[in-house]
């Protein structure tokens, strides 16, 4: 159904497409009336109030989404455009689009017609997680930006290390990452969001989270349930952990093994820690209101996406 | 190209005319430049009482937002003050729902759950449900009144029988239209109110959702006979609530709440007054008298005007050059609270806000008096060039002039309940001290 009685929400696509493009130094647009914008700014992208950022609000109105008025959104952009110096624009989609069914090829060479640069569309709703959101944004850069014949060889480039899962242990990509995308001689995809990306790339990739990979947190004993990123719960496994993989978000056919679960309602992880049997559950504190009897191990393995936490 | 935030002289604005106000001052010409100072604006749950903290005023109220997760996902700012523990409820739509609409189905059933979830949790059970819905369903053209009726009806017979579904519209592409998000919650909320025996002793006080900051008022309108004066933030029940349909007349403190006033007037015969929050004591006196005329009774205000005088001059005398910029973020409007700063005999320095026509009175006034104020519009795009330490200002008031100018002393003025009248002057001025005194130290 879809209901939610605990949590709140968890973070949406949206908030995913701007973790990634936020370091990359475009003009991002949020083709929304300020509301989406206000989450993103406000809430989702926890480095918004270490530095700025040119992310901007379509600032739309009920007329210019039932008119569907590309033309002005495209002549705002033109006028930010040229008072802002930046390489790229960005546009991300939220409910407002989706509704009214913007065509976001025709939008992007409408506004790459009046600006001259790139445009980089990146196709989110609001309606799906936020690694969703971050796996279009990859795609969206990759088709634009990546060249076949990179300048440089880079080492390694870990994908999906953003702040939304990982918090202050975020890794920034650059645009010049994505340019030199394909010559990297290793991808690391550190979350869900960074497997779809090496997927896509169609190069060879490791599936580990530099977070984890190290350092088993402090407190994990016996049967584990990991309620985390995919790629989180994969490395403390891989480390020795003796765990089953919960996630709200996407569980990829590499990582999932038996006892692995995707979840989607509050009662499905209910359900898996009372008769789950586990010793520890290691996820998010916020996550505990769920289950209030539980009187096991709790290890608080912080999600940004999920409760906000830094 | 030139990296700076765009401004204009107030002398320039009013050169201008109401009628060619530049675009880069104008809500709706340009992209939104989100700086922490307009997300307020932009986010109607984020900050102070948007659409969803409003709607839950309603006391013994529950809310289930039926919209897209990232409409819900700031909720938990809220969520997590202890007076809304359990009272928030997400149904979340897909991209299915999108299509079929098959989400408003789905809110009988939803409502069901929500209420047992809070009898089995052994919770009160709510007076009211409130579903707040996004613009989604205002671009789909939601019927949300026969959604909520269905709702009800569909509680009939059961053991929730009687609890109230009611719509509340978070409707941001709508913000600058007849009806506003803010204005429309208002309305919700007191139609709830069911006409009953009017007490010519009882006063309302709406538009606020938290206590008004005022005695004098309240003071006034006890002399003058008035025993029961209340607002929907002190009523405890959601009975105590429904009283408020007996007041003999509605003081309206702010203008979103005007629609609801004229329902009132139309539906239960509650007359209104309107009275307008502003920094100028003389103003603040001829609005009383005005009152005082119209109710028919005699009010004697200068004990407080002379406080209030007394406190603007004790600022003055120990800053005689006290230079302030002024943003939007406050319990003020902004262009009025600089031009009456500058009255006082104060140097506005900066403005920082979005100029609506309207406002257009309060710049050419100060043109006359300080030509060079420099107004910024909060949301222009050229925002994120401000440099924040451009500014020579003494003192900052607002939340969002504090983000622009962090080295300089600043008086957030934007607390939840509402500072009105002298004693909002008198406490304005108060702050300041404190906060040029608390720098200095």
């Amino acid at each position: 159904m879809g209901l939610r009685k605990v949590l709140t929400p968890f973070a949406p696509d949206q908030s995913g497409a701007s973790g990634v493009l936020y370091s990359m130094g475009a003009l991002i647009v949020i083709i929304d009336a300020g509301g989406c914008t206000g989450n993103v700014c406000g809430f989702d992208e926890p480095r918004w109030h270490e530095s700025r950022s040119a992310v901007f609000s379509a600032g739309l109105r009920d007329m210019d989404a039932i008119l569907g008025r590309d033309e002005l959104l495209a002549s705002k952009i033109k006028s930010a455009v040229e008072r802002i110096g930046t390489s790229f624009v960005a546009v991300i989609g939220t409910p407002v689009p989706a509704t009214i069914g913007t065509d976001y090829k025709a939008l992007k060479r409408l506004i790459e017609s009046k600006t001259d640069i790139p445009v980089v569309p990146v196709i989110s709703n609001g309606m799906k997680l936020y690694n969703e959101g971050e796996k279009e944004a990859y795609k969206a850069l990759i088709d634009e930006f990546a060249s076949d014949e990179p300048a440089n060889e880079t080492e390694q480039l870990i994908i999906g290390m953003t702040p939304l899962t990982y918090g202050r242990d975020h890794r920034d990509l650059t645009l010049d990452d994505i340019r030199n995308i394909r010559g990297a001689k290793k991808l690391i995809a550190a979350s869900s969001s960074g497997i779809d990306a090496c997927e896509y790339l169609g190069k060879e990739f490791v599936i580990e989270s530099p977070v984890y990979k190290d350092r088993i947190p402090e407190g994990i004993r016996g049967k584990t349930l990991v309620c985390h990123d995919e790629v989180a719960g994969k490395t403390l496994r891989d480390a020795g952990v003796d765990c089953d993989i919960a996630t709200f978000f996407k569980l990829h056919d590499c990582v999932k093994q038996d006892g692995d679960k995707k979840i989607t309602e509050e009662d499905e992880f209910i359900e898996m820690v009372r008769y789950g049997g586990y010793d520890t559950v290691a996820a998010d504190i916020c996550l505990k209101e769920l289950v209030p009897d539980y009187d096991g191990n709790w290890v608080d393995l912080k999600c940004f996406a999920v409760s906000g936490r830094i | 190209m030139k990296r700076e935030a765009i401004y204009f002289t107030a002398e320039e604005i009013a050169s201008h005319g109401k009628n060619s106000i530049p675009d880069e001052l104008l809500s709706g010409k340009n992209l939104v430049y989100s700086s922490p100072a307009t997300l307020a604006y932009n986010s109607p749950g984020a900050e102070g009482f948007g659409v969803k903290r409003a709607g839950l005023s309603v006391p013994e109220s529950v809310m289930l937002i039926v919209a897209p997760g990232c409409c819900g996902r700031n909720t938990s700012l809220i969520s997590s003050m202890p007076e809304y523990k359990n009272r928030f409820f997400y149904l979340e739509m897909s991209e299915p729902d999108l299509v079929t609409g098959n989400h408003l189905n789905k809110i009988p059933d939803a409502i069901k759950e929500v209420l047992s979830f809070l009898r089995d949790g052994g919770k009160k059970i709510p007076k009211v449900v409130m579903i707040c819905i996004t613009c989604v369903d205002a671009l789909l053209g939601t019927d949300m009144d026969r959604v909520c009726k269905k709702a009800e009806d569909a509680l009939a017979g059961g053991e929730f029988e009687g609890v109230k579904v009611r719509p509340c519209y978070m409707y941001a592409l709508t913000r600058e239209g007849r009806r506003p998000p803010m204005v429309h919650v208002r309305q919700t909320i007191y139609s709830l109110l069911e006409p009953m025996e009017k007490d010519a002793r009882s006063v309302n006080i709406i538009g606020g959702f938290a206590p008004l900051e005022n005695s004098e008022l309240k003071e006034y309108l006890t002399l003058a006979g008035i025993r029961n004066i209340r607002q929907i933030s002190t009523c405890k029940t959601y009975g105590e609530f429904l009283q408020m349909a007996c007041a003999n007349f509605n003081i309206v403190i702010d203008p979103e709440a005007r629609a609801a006033a004229e329902d009132m007037n139309k539906r239960l015969n509650i007359p209104y007054i309107e009275l307008t929050r502003v920094y100028s004591t003389d103003k603040i006196h001829s609005q009383y008298k005005a009152l005082a005329s119209v109710i028919g009774i005699d009010m004697d205000d200068s004990a407080e005007k002379a406080e209030a005088d007394e406190a603007v001059a004790g600022l003055k005398s120990a800053y005689p050059d006290l230079k302030i910029n002024v943003g939007e973020c406050t319990n003020a409007n902004a262009f009025e609270l600089a031009l009456s700063l500058t009255r006082m005999g104060f140097k506005v320095g900066e403005i920082y806000a979005t100029l609506a026509p309207e406002n257009f009175v309060y710049v050419k006034n100060l043109a006359v008096l300080s030509p060079d104020t420099k107004i910024y519009c909060n949301m222009e795009p050229t925002m994120l060039y401000y440099k924040i330490s451009q500014s020579d200002a003494d003192v900052t008031v607002g939340k969002d002039a504090g983000f622009y100018c962090p080295d300089i002393p600043n008086v957030a003025w934007n607390q939840d309940t509402r500072p009105f009248g002298y004693q909002g002057v008198r406490d304005l001025m108060n702050k300041i001290f404190d906060a040029l005194k608390e720098a200095k130290a």
